[in-house]
């Protein structure tokens, strides 16, 4: 009986180390801590942009409560595989949203789409304008990273899964992008992306559309008081 | 044979395009819905709404917490090193 239990918790714990849970952070506690940095160049970038950084979490954090910031993930980190230091301003949000039927309906490559052009593309321009990072010659460009609970997964008994989509684009085709001089198609085929299921990479290229969608920068959740002294824009 | 084919075909057609229609139709649904948001909007309500239905503002610690409440437990997602390096 005992070792039964212990057999069960050690499960548990195993399954706790193994499924990395993204939780919710406060705006300082969104910042990459400055000890994680592996370069002397990732620490400068993030030491001289703290304030901006800071007060670019707390806005998310403010002004869009249907968005919450993973732990550490605002920061300057470089992708994966790359062999040079290039450092990309950087920010991972998961998208507070339950079930939807309409959204279910969509194949894996649609829901991609929608949740970046919902708020991928408005997450990227609020860090576009953040002039002073995206103005430092360190920063090569920018990066998000969204993740969302994959349709069918919160069912009872059944250990959810979030799909997570990530991108990285430099900062010429950004600003261009967002000033309409760089079509959606020519910015999608500069950018570079991964798409996750769970914690399996989803392979080949998802074919990612991008359009406009103002909902995140017009939604209001009805009755909701932003802290007094926060300026949501 | 080929007669059975042709119909499998005809019928595989057919349900091709009745999906592609309703695919497109429930994307545009939830293209334009902007209701979609989130599994703590309903529990921020039950927190804070007064009986009498008056006054239901809702804070940031309230989403905070109707979204622990109604968390549905702990998800499978990639890890940060699959994407990054610091």
């Amino acid at each position: 009986m005992t070792s039964r239990y212990c057999v069960t918790v050690g499960a548990l714990l195993v399954m706790g180390l193994v499924f990395t849970v993204p939780a919710f952070a406060a705006p300082e506690d969104a910042l990459m801590p400055l000890e994680k940095y592996t370069t002397a160049k990732a620490k400068s970038l993030a030491t001289a942009h703290r304030r901006e950084l800071l007060k670019f979490s707390e806005e998310i954090y403010n002004c869009l409560p249907w968005l919450s910031v993973a732990p550490g993930r605002i920061g300057f980190p470089k992708a994966k595989d790359s062999t040079t230091d290039d450092r990309y301003l950087s920010t991972w949000v998961i998208i507070d949203q339950r079930e939807d039927p309409a959204f279910a309906a969509l194949p894996q490559e649609r829901r991609v789409s929608a949740m970046f052009s919902r708020y991928g593309v408005d997450m990227l321009r609020r860090m576009a304008a953040l002039t002073d990072v995206l103005n430092d010659s360190g920063v090569s460009g920018l990066s998000v990273v969204l993740s969302w609970l994959k349709p069918g997964t919160s069912q009872p008994g059944q250990q959810p899964v979030n799909e997570t989509f990530a991108l990285f684009v430099d900062k010429g085709t950004i600003v261009d992008f967002l000033a309409k001089r760089v079509p959606p198609k020519e910015f999608t085929s500069r950018a570079k992306f991964y798409l996750f299921d769970g914690m399996d990479q989803v392979a080949g290229r998802v074919p990612l559309e991008v359009w406009e969608d103002s909902f995140n920068s017009t939604f209001k959740v009805a009755n909701y008081e932003p802290p007094k002294g926060a300026q949501c824009q | 044979m080929r007669a059975w084919f042709s119909l499998a075909s005809f019928f595989g057609g057919v349900m091709m395009l009745t999906a592609a229609c309703a695919t497109s139709e429930e994307w545009a649904e939830w293209r334009n819905h902007t209701t979609h948001f989130a599994s703590g909007e309903h529990g921020m309500f039950s927190l804070r709404n007064n009986k009498d239905g008056s006054n239901p503002r809702v804070t940031r610690t309230d989403v905070e917490a109707a979204r622990q409440q109604n968390w549905w437990g702990k998800a499978i997602t990639v890890d940060p090193s699959q994407i990054f390096q610091n």
